[in-house]
């Protein structure tokens, strides 16, 4: 659809008090300016820019490189305007997995569920440290649609590098994870928990769970945004999908291996594998989802590729029905 | 596409554009998802011509244009002619369905003022941001940043949120970030019907230095009558077709003329249960009583009405409001005040009762106008028909400047100077 000659792009915005000769009209006094000038060369027609995916796949890389100022001003944006009404300030970021934590634990404590496993820590570090992941893979994953539906007047008008909104996403997800991960290290201290040395190897690890989760939800993104289903939907399974996950609870290597229904349940959930690996190689150091994790690992970045593919193709389509709604 | 001398030069080409649209809310979504499948297995091409799937229609089609470097071309019609459309295919916003557009050079728009704008954050954030959605970095605005706030007028508010700006403080702001826009190609859309006369002017002048500096600008705005002060031609759409691409003032006629025709059939749609009596027909002569459409500034003018009525009518009396679409009623005038009065007797005119009004010398401007003509018994309550849109004529010349070399507006009024 857009073919781009790379381009040189001069700015100027010295206004200079001279008399143009070519003025619209004679005996006004208009300045001269600078004029933005660049020799690119656009082109929009009905093809599909996928037709030529290097071509594609490069100029999505220089929109990202172009879009960089704009993704982090809009961060800042955000950020600022999220905290500065508030009160508590940054500390709404904390609430979400504390919260869930703390519910869980009383309703374990209260005898309503059992764990399963054998557990040497704490449970409630258990269950914080898994909803800090596990609410990190659903941010990521729900946020292709709501930068989409945040920013629909901003996409419906002009024209800026669309890969912006992703950075300013990936922004916040990264860093509601860097704040909540915070979190770990007073309950880390309290509960005595010493973590594991191979947590060097979860960090990654959960890096490539935002990409996963983040191409997830680019390639629903468009459907998403078409049909209001596709939200309702994830908001009533989400409960669902969260307890399909161990985060409350343990899938031990031998469950996997002998469980039917159990390892069925993993391989078909695609939170599951990238979170537990990461939860557990912080806290034990080891964990029965290295060979289900490194297969999603693998996945992750062709996954987010694709994502970025249907995400960049989609939006025309999505803006012509803005108007729509 | 053949690439010949003439067009590469060219800042824009649009090539036999077509754009299909669907106004069924479930069909389009639908649609919406087939298309999007097509264009993510690679298979997007060119929609065979006249081709629609049900509620489908053409918001544009077969467009083609084009614009050189330091031209400002306006693009006018009716409401949903297709003129948004085509600014925002454009923009690259949305994608063609047949045809080609090719900008050869930087492009810009002006859509929207204030795109971005948080309203917790303060007028100066919110110029960073601003600008940064119009991609500017922060270094470029760093530079300009005393020029932007000069020219909004918003010195001593800067630092408080935007949320407390009033709607034209905040337009200000917007315009004037996006005033340090220069791309080759800027587009405008309907961004200057805003703000104080004062701002306003200033806002055309920045365009007229625009122009001047080799800016070609396309604006699409329905305020026609501004249009004068930056637009050397224009194109105008009506239904999605390209019906008049030249002049501005011959632009403008036509457009006022596409106005009075939709005014005309919506009356009449109003208007079509049996009536008692009717204005049949209304004709535009010259003074010389032939049919004449085309006049100019100070020509007389008669309209001649004929009415018609099932039943006599005592002492009817009839209104004739003379209109230009772009401002409205320039005068009414009707038989009850010249204390003419007459009756409509299907008895005594069988063939319907003709009355003619003169206009001496009309002193009216440049552009299209038409009439309304209503028909009454003595009475007010008693209504028989109203003819909208009807008796269409054009005031071709001579011409006029809005520069203030010359004269402009509706009428050309009697006037004298005189130095003391």
């Amino acid at each position: 659809m857009i073919q781009i000659s790379l381009f040189q792009t001069h700015l100027f915005f010295n206004v200079t008090e001279t008399t143009s000769e070519s003025s619209t009209l004679e005996n006004e006094v208009l300045p001269t300016l600078e004029i933005q000038t660049s020799d690119q060369l656009t082109v929009y027609n009905s093809q599909s820019e996928i037709k030529n995916p290097v071509e594609m796949f490069k100029n999505i890389a220089a929109d990202f490189w172009s879009g960089r100022e704009l993704g982090w001003r809009l961060f800042l944006r955000n950020l600022r305007g999220l905290y500065r009404q508030t009160f508590l300030g940054l500390f709404w970021a904390f609430l979400p997995p504390i919260a869930n934590t703390a519910v869980w634990v009383f309703l374990r404590h209260q005898g309503v569920f059992e764990i399963g496993g054998d557990m040497e820590i704490s449970l409630t570090v258990y269950i914080l440290t898994g909803m800090i992941l596990w609410q990190t893979f659903i941010d990521a994953f729900q946020m292709p649609l709501k930068v989409i539906n945040q920013n629909r007047g901003m996409i419906a008008k002009l024209r800026f590098p669309r890969e912006s909104l992703l950075l300013v996403g990936l922004g916040e997800v990264l860093f509601d994870f860097a704040i909540r991960s915070l979190l770990l290290i007073p309950a880390f201290l309290w509960y005595g928990v010493t973590p594991n040395l191979a947590v060097l190897w979860a960090l990654p690890i959960a890096l490539l769970m935002i990409l996963f989760a983040a191409g997830l939800g680019m390639l629903i993104m468009p459907i998403g945004s078409l049909y209001q289903d596709v939200n309702r939907f994830i908001g009533i399974a989400m409960p669902f999908w969260m307890l399909t996950t161990p985060i409350i609870y343990v899938i031990t290597g031998d469950m996997l291996e002998n469980d039917p229904n159990t390892s069925l349940l993993v391989w078909l959930n695609p939170a599951a594998p990238l979170l537990v690996w990461a939860r557990d190689l912080t806290l034990f150091g080891e964990s029965p989802f290295v060979l289900p994790g490194m297969i999603l690992a693998f996945l992750a970045i062709p996954i987010f590729l694709l994502g970025l593919a249907v995400f960049r193709i989609s939006i025309p389509v999505i803006v012509e029905r803005m108007n729509a709604y | 596409m053949s690439e010949n001398s003439d067009n590469s030069k060219l800042i824009l080409n649009v090539e036999d554009v077509s754009k299909v649209f669907c106004r069924n809310l479930k069909l389009a979504m639908r649609y919406g998802l087939y298309d999007l499948g097509k264009e993510i297995v690679g298979r997007g091409e060119d929609r065979a011509e006249g081709q629609l799937r049900p509620g489908e229609f053409y918001s544009i089609r077969n467009a083609s244009f084009k614009i050189e470097p330091g031209e400002c071309v306006a693009l006018i019609g009716p409401n949903g002619a297709g003129k948004s459309t085509m600014l925002k295919m454009i923009n690259g916003l949305i994608k063609p369905d047949r045809g080609e557009i090719r900008i050869n050079g930087k492009i810009g728009a002006l859509i929207e003022l204030g795109t971005g704008f948080n309203p917790i954050l303060s007028g100066r954030e919110n110029v960073y941001i601003n600008a940064a959605v119009l991609g500017m970095s922060k270094r470029e605005v760093d530079e300009v940043y005393d020029e932007i706030v000069d020219f909004a007028e918003l010195h001593d508010v800067m630092e408080a949120p935007v949320k407390t700006y009033s709607s034209g403080m905040r337009i200000r702001l917007g315009f004037s970030v996006a005033a340090n826009l220069r791309p080759q190609l800027l587009l405008i859309d309907e961004v200057l019907a805003v703000g104080d006369v004062g701002f306003r002017m200033k806002c055309f002048k920045h365009l007229r230095t625009l122009v001047s500096n080799g800016v070609s600008i396309i604006l699409v705005t329905h305020a026609i009558g501004m249009l004068q002060r930056v637009a050397t031609r224009s194109v105008v759409f009506n239904r999605g077709r390209i019906v008049h691409d030249g002049e501005l003032d011959a632009g403008c006629a036509v457009y006022e003329e596409i106005l009075g025709a939709s005014e005309r059939i919506r009356t009449e749609r109003l208007q079509q249960k049996t009536r008692e009596a009717e204005i049949a027909e209304v004709t535009v002569v010259n003074k010389n009583d032939e049919p004449q459409t085309e006049f100019q500034t100070n020509d007389s003018l008669k309209i001649r009405i004929l009415l018609k009525s099932k039943k006599k009518i005592e002492n009817a009396r009839v209104i004739v409001a003379l209109n230009s679409p772009s401002i409205g009623t320039v005068s009414s005038v009707s038989t009850a005040y010249q204390e003419v009065r007459f009756d409509v007797d299907p008895a005594v005119h069988p063939d319907g009762r003709m009355l003619t009004l003169s206009f001496q010398e009309l002193p009216l401007l440049l552009g299209a106008y038409h009439f309304n003509i209503s028909l009454f018994g003595p009475e007010t309550t008693e209504f028989f028909h109203r003819r909208s849109g009807c008796g269409n004529f054009r005031i071709i010349g001579p011409p006029i400047d809005v520069y203030g070399m010359g004269i402009h507006g509706i009428l050309k009024v009697d006037h004298e100077w005189k130095l003391d």
